[in-house]
């Protein structure tokens, strides 16, 4: 073995260390450098993602309630009993799961056939125009997509029922569709802001999968007589699934969990659509009564763990094939 | 680093000053200094607690203010102008949410010392109870005490202490477009609910306008009100609105006739501020839409200024039952004073400063370029200036609210006060949408369920 490399502590230890204990200091003695460098972003890690997570899970199982000077009591699984006997929460995650059902076909399906047009094209300055093009919606901060798209849906100046009510004549001013605000077609109406925002984002992690195929295989594929089709089934899809995978884990969980825009569009009334388990557990641990925060981490883990449920499904039928 | 070392020489100061006075030991002092010159990030963050005290007790005057207020008031600069060195900042209130302010309440710290934005039956008795703010009573001046207007001094009170210094008062009046009401042929401000709803049916017959009338569908600036337009003494011993009272049915039935006269979308929740703001009723009156709008008398006048004639606003009282009370509904926005604040003898100065400017109210009042909040002063000496001697600027509508809030109840102080109707709009609403025939039952329901959110939170 190289010697320069053995001393960097990256290598296997020499061969001639004569104690297994000797050997597993000088391990650590040469490993120190490495966990010095690593320490900040396990500090990190251990501070702001695994404490959390355990201290709010010990708070799911107190009656903790925030404006209370009163101590948190151990209450073992009584916030869990009382969240989910709560038709609220039933219905809550149910909604939850809508948003996901009607967001995540238009975030995956989408993306990938506008990839697949953009990436044929072959002038690299219409290429590069269409990808800017693209890229727009994203750049954008949230809360002006949330501004412009509330203009666009607002029921009587909005521009989309302007034309179905003033240019089109297709409703009048008692029917015209109510977008938001809690009526059935709201979380629709969420959904499509979404997929648009989303739009460019989830194309470019397409189009860097579809730079990664070697060009010739759909080439050779051609020569043989497949269709475009088989071309885009049979090479083009298979090799772009591990980014699929990526994109719905990461896209279900952030659809499962989404609370700005439901705070924004729709408040805290419990019959509107946007009032999902996110709202719930907020709505809970910082609005009702003395702020029942126990609760609030009780419906929290009801939330993620069923989350977690379905990612694991997800994975298993996303996995790679071959 | 020349800032640092200017704080390490206030903290210096300040921990010599605490020292000297006795309120801090020598231990502490010394432990102070040390980390006040070791000057590390690190040994601060460490020694935060024992350094933030001793920072505060040094530091400016520092209000902070709901974003809203600032907005709608561009003349508070020119107050803060009279205060040197005062370090006024924007709260993070987003949605009424006081978390931030429990949270450092809870370590015992605040960052600022007075919050401009608190509305008392919106989250007054959850900042009492959580310790957040104290009274003002050894801080504000008597003869101010006895200027505020009796009702306005009673919301404010909590157990026979001033918890809320009031600013900004709104009332829940009636907002009329002049033009579509003379298209009509009809009265701009109809004295009874029987006139408003014959007039509103007038103007969609005569296409005046698509829509008669509008109101905000949240139980604090709908159902409470109307019911106060009966009756005011709706509210069971507990403090809670009585849902089931004559008065609340009376005014649930009443929605629905409007809404008969009204856009579709009227139930539905705000574009803003968790669905509170930017409501429907506020569009259809903006986009001259509707003849008649029921709201707090600011919302009509901000609407006012898309028209293309504002000028053809009238604000009038809140229309009354044939045989009711003609009260209504009034809150004030007002300022309260953090426990764990410093500086509270300035921060009453300059509240008082800030409550009595007149540049506020005449902009306030009469209106800028800006805008047109409409909110008026919690003073009684403040009417009694204008009465004496009417400013040229002076619109009709202040003595019409003026009036009107001789009768008017604000909603009773309770940590349920708001949040009673955010639970209960979804329940009622099932009779407004047909749903749910009888108001009773509905109105049943919203008490089942409010109370059973209170078991819920013990």
């Amino acid at each position: 073995m190289d010697q320069s490399i053995a001393s960097t502590g990256f290598g296997a230890p020499p061969a001639r260390r004569p104690k297994h204990r000797t050997g597993r200091v000088d391990r650590l003695r040469e490993n120190a450098g490495s966990w010095l460098f690593l320490f900040p972003a396990v500090l990190f890690f251990f501070g702001y993602q695994v404490y959390p997570i355990f201290r709010v899970i010990w708070i799911s199982f107190t009656d903790y309630q925030f404006l209370s000077d009163k101590p948190a009591k151990w209450i073992w699984f009584d916030n869990y009993i009382d969240a989910l006997s709560d038709p609220l929460m039933w219905s809550s995650l149910w909604r939850a799961m809508y948003f996901t059902i009607l967001f995540l076909p238009g975030c995956i399906i989408l993306p990938l056939m506008l990839a697949v047009l953009v990436d044929r094209v072959k002038t690299p300055r219409l290429a590069a125009f269409y990808r800017v093009i693209l890229l727009i919606p994203a750049v954008i901060p949230s809360t002006l997509v949330f501004v412009l798209w509330k203009w666009m849906y607002n029921y009587q100046v909005g521009p989309i029922n302007h034309l179905l009510v003033d240019t089109l004549g297709i409703f009048d001013l008692q029917t015209a569709p109510q977008w938001l605000g809690g009526t059935p077609l709201t979380l629709p109406s969420i959904a499509i802001m979404e997929v648009w925002w989303g739009l460019g984002y989830h194309a470019i992690f397409f189009l860097a999968g579809l730079a990664a195929i070697p060009k010739d295989l759909p080439e050779a594929a051609r020569i043989d007589g497949a269709s475009e089709w088989q071309v885009f089934w049979h090479i083009t899809r298979p090799r772009l699934a591990p980014i699929m995978m990526i994109l719905v884990v990461l896209r279900f969980g952030s659809a499962m969990a989404v609370i700005d825009e439901y705070l924004i569009f729709g408040g805290f009334n419990r019959a509107t659509p946007t009032y999902t388990w996110t709202i719930y557990m907020y709505d809970e641990a910082f609005k009702t009564g003395l702020w029942r925060q126990g609760l609030g981490a009780a419906i929290g883990m009801i939330g993620a763990v069923a989350m977690m449920i379905v990612v694991l499904v997800l994975l298993r039928v996303f996995r790679p094939k071959d | 680093m020349a800032k640092r070392r200017e704080q390490e020489h206030l903290l210096q100061q300040a921990s010599r000053q605490q020292l000297l006075g006795g309120r801090i030991d020598r231990r502490e002092f010394l432990t102070r200094s040390l980390v006040a010159g070791l000057g590390m990030a690190g040994i601060g963050t460490v020694a935060k607690s024992s350094l933030t005290p001793a920072l505060a007790a040094d530091r400016p005057l520092t209000p902070t203010f709901y974003q809203w207020i600032e907005d709608l008031h561009p003349s508070i600069p020119k107050v803060n102008a009279k205060f040197p060195g005062l370090n006024y900042q924007i709260a993070p209130v987003e949605g009424f949410g006081i978390e931030r302010f429990v949270a450092e309440s809870k370590k015992g710290e605040s960052t600022w010392d007075v919050y401009a934005g608190q509305t008392p039956f919106v989250e007054m008795s959850a900042m009492i109870k959580a310790g957040v703010i104290e009274p003002w009573d050894n801080y504000i001046p008597k003869e101010v005490i006895d200027d505020i207007i009796p009702s306005i001094r009673a919301e404010c009170t909590v157990d026979g202490k001033l918890y809320s210094w009031p600013f900004l008062l709104d009332v829940i009046t009636m907002g009329s477009h002049s033009g579509i009401t003379k298209k009509a042929g009809v009265a701009d401000i109809p004295a009874t609910w029987d006139d408003f709803l014959a007039n509103a049916k007038k103007i969609q017959e005569s296409k005046a306008a698509p829509f008669g009338a509008t109101f905000d569908a949240h139980g604090w600036r709908s159902v409470a009100p109307m019911a106060h337009s009966l009756n005011s003494n709706v509210y069971t011993s507990e403090g809670l609105f009585d849902f089931t009272s004559d008065q609340a049915i009376a005014a649930l039935e009443l929605m629905k006739k409007i809404m008969a006269v009204s856009h579709p979308d009227i139930l539905l929740e705000g574009a803003s501020d968790g669905g509170v703001n930017g409501t429907p009723d506020e569009v259809a009156f903006a986009a001259e839409r509707v003849g008649y709008q029921v709201k707090y008398q600011n919302a009509p006048l901000r609407m006012a200024h898309n028209w293309k004639d504002p000028n053809q606003l009238r604000l009038g009282p809140m229309p009354k039952f044939a045989n009711g009370e003609g009260s209504t509904v009034f809150w004030t926005t007002g300022c309260a004073l953090f426990k764990h604040g410093k500086n509270k003898e300035k921060a009453a100065e300059y509240i008082k400063a800030l409550t009595y400017d007149r540049q506020i109210w005449k902009d306030s009042i009469a209106g800028t370029e800006t805008g047109h909040p409409g909110q008026m002063p919690p003073y009684k000496s403040v009417y009694a200036e204008w009465a004496a001697n009417k400013p040229d600027w002076m619109p009709e509508f202040v003595g019409l609210v003026r009036t009107q809030l001789d009768k008017a109840r604000a909603i009773n102080n309770h940590l349920f006060g708001l949040q009673q109707f955010v639970i209960g709009k979804p329940i009622w609403e099932t009779f407004l949408k047909g749903e749910e025939p009888n108001p009773k039952v509905a109105m049943q329901k919203v008490v089942d369920a409010v109370h059973a959110e209170m078991k819920r939170a013990g």
